[in-house]
């Protein structure tokens, strides 16, 4: 109840300061970004525009976990290939989205280009957070499989897989925003439709509400993917 | 059953280019089919080292160890040895009867249920089978992992430390307990411990052992008939044996 209150004072504020015009002509009030998603014309664009930037990103994600997971798996088995594909790791993840999304562009198509923003971002999130979850297993345990005579495919799924969840539904957490954002960034570089498309529009057109609802909506996407994750994160570890 | 027979063994690591360290010269020991031999010393004096080895996680540097005329990879391979370490080592995640199925599993073998409820029987864990390890007490884990190591009736049982990190009282109780369970089926055993009073309760020899390098440097007949009782013929031969390790 006192978080409600908390926030509903917050939001009169908001709008307060908006209406007097102190904050400048770019900060619309709540009320007048309330009166964008109640407005049929605004809302399907906006619905729309949504869907899209969430497929891109939902895609995105899961390219990104099964990449992330594979590779990971694959350095972890392979002592051979570890340093090396660390450093690949590395230097993908070191580039710039904006650096690399030009080359998308004429690579791929632009269409695609969110979902490979976000896939590459959230590759180096699951492939961390993988590596170092399988090699969390004390050596005990490891030595007690080994004794009973498991080899090192069985020593994987008996004892290095569960170790490895709690930290990978940690760095799905992050991979969901992480996912999102690159989505949005993917836009920016001549998307058809989707929520970056009309953020950057609506900049270019001035029409302030409608570029604050688009933004809105990126934020709850984000937070509803990561409650979900968090619930995920806490029903499995 | 098995006969372990350890030859000559050294172990020795390496700590950097120059420098190596000596953690075992010159053992040997031989373990009798069906025969419970401790190996006693004090701490760093090297017996997990040879426990490691007989349980072929690591390779001795010189001398050889075989089980009935193998090296110890061949016996583990066909998931015929088992082992309890100080720490249960038993899967969190797990409920103790999935941790009891996981040798069965690791071996290809179907669950034997009723061995499972005779494991869970015979350590007193009935009703406790849902249980996760961290629902159960020190003792009661340790029972677990013990029960484990027995799951496939191996032929050779390893025990490093298995009571090490219990209380006294406990560890007394676990003592009675491993030698009613080792009486039910006597199967040859090897224990690291650096308890004289548990090493000279539960096996038939006692190999005293003292560190850097680690070396054998009594072997001891444990004359007591089991089940055992602290006499004082049992604690003149405790202090005997403590006053062997003192450096």
């Amino acid at each position: 109840m006192k978080k409600i209150l908390a926030q509903l004072f917050l939001l009169a504020a908001w709008e307060l300061i908006a209406r007097s015009g102190v904050a400048g002509l770019t900060v619309p009030t709540p009320v007048s970004i309330a009166q964008i998603y109640l407005e049929p014309r605004f809302a399907a664009l906006l619905y729309r525009s949504a869907l899209t930037t969430a497929g891109s990103a939902l895609l995105g994600l899961a390219i990104g976990i099964l990449l992330g997971t594979a590779t990971a798996l694959i350095s972890h088995t392979n002592a051979a290939l570890r340093p090396g594909l660390d450093r690949l790791a590395v230097t993908v993840n070191a580039i710039p989205a904006i650096a690399i999304a030009p080359i998308f562009v004429l690579l791929v198509s632009r269409d695609f280009t969110p979902t490979l923003l976000s896939a590459i971002a959230v590759f180096f999130l699951i492939y961390v957070a993988v590596s170092s979850g399988l090699h969390t297993p004390s050596s005990r345990l490891l030595d007690m499989l080994t004794t009973f005579g498991a080899g090192k495919w069985q020593r994987l799924l008996y004892i290095e897989l569960p170790s490895a969840l709690p930290s990978f539904l940690g760095g799905l957490k992050i991979s969901v925003t992480a996912a999102m954002i690159g989505a949005v960034v993917g836009e920016w570089f001549g998307a058809p439709t989707g929520l970056g498309i009309v953020i950057l529009n609506t900049m270019q057109n001035f029409q302030i509400p409608l570029m604050w609802a688009a933004v809105l909506l990126v934020a709850a996407i984000s937070l509803s993917g990561y409650g979900l994750a968090h619930l995920a994160e806490k029903r499995f570890s | 059953m098995a006969a372990i027979e350890i030859k000559e063994v050294s172990k020795s690591y390496t700590l950097n280019r120059k420098e190596s360290v000596l953690a075992l010269k010159g053992i040997s020991l031989t373990v009798a089919d069906g025969e419970f031999v401790a190996l006693l010393g004090p701490s760093g004096c090297g017996k997990s080292t040879l426990l490691h080895l007989v349980a072929a996680l690591d390779e001795p540097s010189g001398g050889s160890i075989l089980i009935d005329g193998k090296p110890p990879a061949v016996l583990r391979n066909q998931h015929r040895l088992g082992i309890a370490f100080q720490d249960h080592a038993l899967l969190p995640w797990l409920s103790v009867s999935a941790n009891l199925a996981l040798p069965f599993k690791i071996a290809g073998r179907p669950v034997d249920t009723s061995r499972l409820n005779y494991l869970i029987n015979l350590v007193g864990l009935q009703g406790f089978e849902q249980a996760r390890p961290s629902q159960l007490s020190g003792g009661m884990r340790q029972r677990v992992a013990i029960a484990r190591s027995l799951c496939l009736e191996p032929a050779l049982l390893l025990l490093d430390e298995p009571f090490g990190a219990l209380d006294a009282v406990t560890r007394r109780r676990m003592n009675i307990e491993l030698q009613r369970i080792w009486q039910e089926g006597k199967l040859t055993t090897l224990m690291v411990t650096h308890s004289v009073d548990e090493a000279l309760f539960l096996a038939d020899r006692v190999a005293v052992m003292s560190g850097r390098p680690g070396s054998i440097i009594k072997i001891v007949d444990v004359p007591f008939e089991r089940p055992r009782l602290r006499s004082e013929d049992f604690h003149k031969l405790a202090d005997d044996l403590t006053a062997l390790l003192e450096p």
